[in-house]
């Protein structure tokens, strides 16, 4: 419980100190609670979520960092490895590939990787998973773009 | 490979090719075929040291009288080269003098060329080449001396390098023109030679272990990447993982209550290191509870 909360606020003093260091990523601390942070991230350039905001949930265990936080999305978004209701996401680092060694803007960079780059085999979300896997690559892009400018866009936010 | 060849007869020759070449008489011409072949193949092994070795030979080889240049083609310069070096071994007395290298010299295009250079006694040595030595009988003998050169050959190298570097303005090493010049001192200075060169490779031996251990040192994290704590002296000395993660003292521990896996390289911590630290009773068992408890808070 100390230990994860020591290092939380360690991080969160790196967030504080390096905020222009990724512009991409902006991770935000609950005021109340240091085991809850929201992140905004920008959806990759030359993607269908380009342009796009996206919000992320942390929840982060008291085990932390032994243990992995849960992120989720906020934001809705049409990705074969993200659940489209409740936002899960499956990705390997937030489950058994998680090291202690990754930090809470680690995990943002790799969601942002896999947002860019989704694994349609292993899919949330079996309608944006076949898409891809039958190959239908623009009815995918198609999608994705809609939902971001749907739910992603900064003005409708 | 006839420039090659060429050049270290030339080398040797021209050392040898004073006393050597009025010697020689031209006969060989007709030998100088079947020497050739043996050339060709005492070459093919040697090749690669003859150069070096070449050299070595002229220093020797001057005083030697009758090295036997019986070849009248320039190409040939690689094996007079060598017959060059032992032939003040081999054939020296009882051989008559065969012709300098000199003619080889002619014959050879490139190699010829720098023979004549290199050695003051070319000039003369051109003549020999006209007369191209019959020493073939002498050949055979050089060819077995040089064989036996061969065996002595490797040392030679790493002197002749040293030796050329200074003597010949020519970066090519192959050449033993280095040697020419200073044929005599060759023999001293292949040792000196050796040992200025091994030291300095040892010592970038050394330097090399140092620059190597000292950059991991240096990039050792002045805190632990898990907790952000600084390390503390002990911490810093503490190498739990082949793949050089490092971490404190205390984060480790926790991991090894945890799933035991390195956060580096997430690979299980071994054992040893368990043991090591005194919580090799416990360990096995954590890992193993943990791991399945971790992952079925994974699948939540």
């Amino acid at each position: 419980m100390q230990a994860s909360r020591a290092r939380l606020f360690k991080e969160y003093k790196e967030v504080q100190r390096e905020k222009s260091a990724d512009p991409d990523i902006q991770l935000v601390c609950d005021e109340s609670n240091i085991f809850k942070w929201t992140a905004l991230i920008k959806g990759p350039s030359e993607t269908p979520y380009e342009g796009g905001v996206f919000q992320l949930a942390f929840a982060i265990p008291e085990q932390y960092p032994l243990l992995p936080p849960q992120v989720r999305f906020l934001t809705k978004i049409f990705h074969p490895n993200v659940h489209f209701k409740t936002g899960e996401i499956c990705l390997d680092i937030l489950k058994n590939a998680w090291s202690p060694a990754w930090t809470l803007q680690s995990v943002c960079r790799a969601i942002i990787a896999l947002m860019a780059h989704p694994e349609p085999d292993s899919p949330l979300n079996c309608d944006s998973g076949n898409l891809l896997r039958s190959g239908d690559l623009r009815g995918y892009r198609s999608m994705a773009r809609m939902y971001t400018r749907l739910a992603a866009t900064p003005k409708k936010r | 490979m006839h420039d090659a060849m060429a050049n270290d007869s030339s080398v040797s020759a021209s050392a040898r090719d004073f006393a050597k070449k009025r010697r020689v008489n031209r006969s060989a011409k007709l030998k100088q075929c079947k020497l050739d072949a043996r050339r060709e193949q005492w070459l093919s092994q040697v090749k690669g040291k003859s150069c070096k070795v070449t050299p070595m030979a002229s220093p020797p080889t001057s005083s030697s009288p009758p090295v036997p240049m019986p070849r009248p083609q320039s190409c040939l310069h690689d094996s007079d080269m060598v017959f060059a070096n032992h032939s003040p071994t081999s054939n020296s007395p009882g051989k008559p003098p065969k012709v300098g290298c000199c003619p080889n010299n002619s014959v050879s295009s490139g190699g010829s060329t720098r023979s004549c250079s290199l050695s003051a006694s070319d000039g003369e040595e051109e003549g020999a080449r006209g007369e191209e030595n019959s020493a073939i009988d002498d050949w055979e003998t050089i060819a077995d001396a040089l064989s036996a050169y061969k065996s002595r050959v490797p040392p030679a190298p790493v002197n002749d390098s040293g030796a050329q570097r200074t003597m010949n303005p020519e970066p090519t090493r192959t050449i033993p023109r280095a040697w020419r010049p200073d044929d005599e001192l060759r023999p001293q200075s292949l040792p000196n030679l050796y040992k200025q060169q091994s030291f300095p490779a040892n010592m970038e031996r050394h330097f090399g272990a140092k620059g190597w251990s000292h950059p991991v040192i240096l990039s050792a994290p002045s805190s632990c990447p898990i907790c952000y704590e600084d390390l503390d002296p002990t911490d810093s000395s503490f190498l739990p993982c082949s793949c050089g993660f490092r971490l404190c003292l205390f984060c480790h521990k926790r991991i090894l209550e945890a799933d035991g896996r390195c956060p580096g390289c997430r690979k299980q911590y071994s054992p040893v290191e368990g043991e090591m630290l005194g919580m090799s009773g416990v360990k096995p068992l954590l890992p193993f509870q943990l791991s399945r408890s971790y992952s079925m808070g994974s699948r939540s």
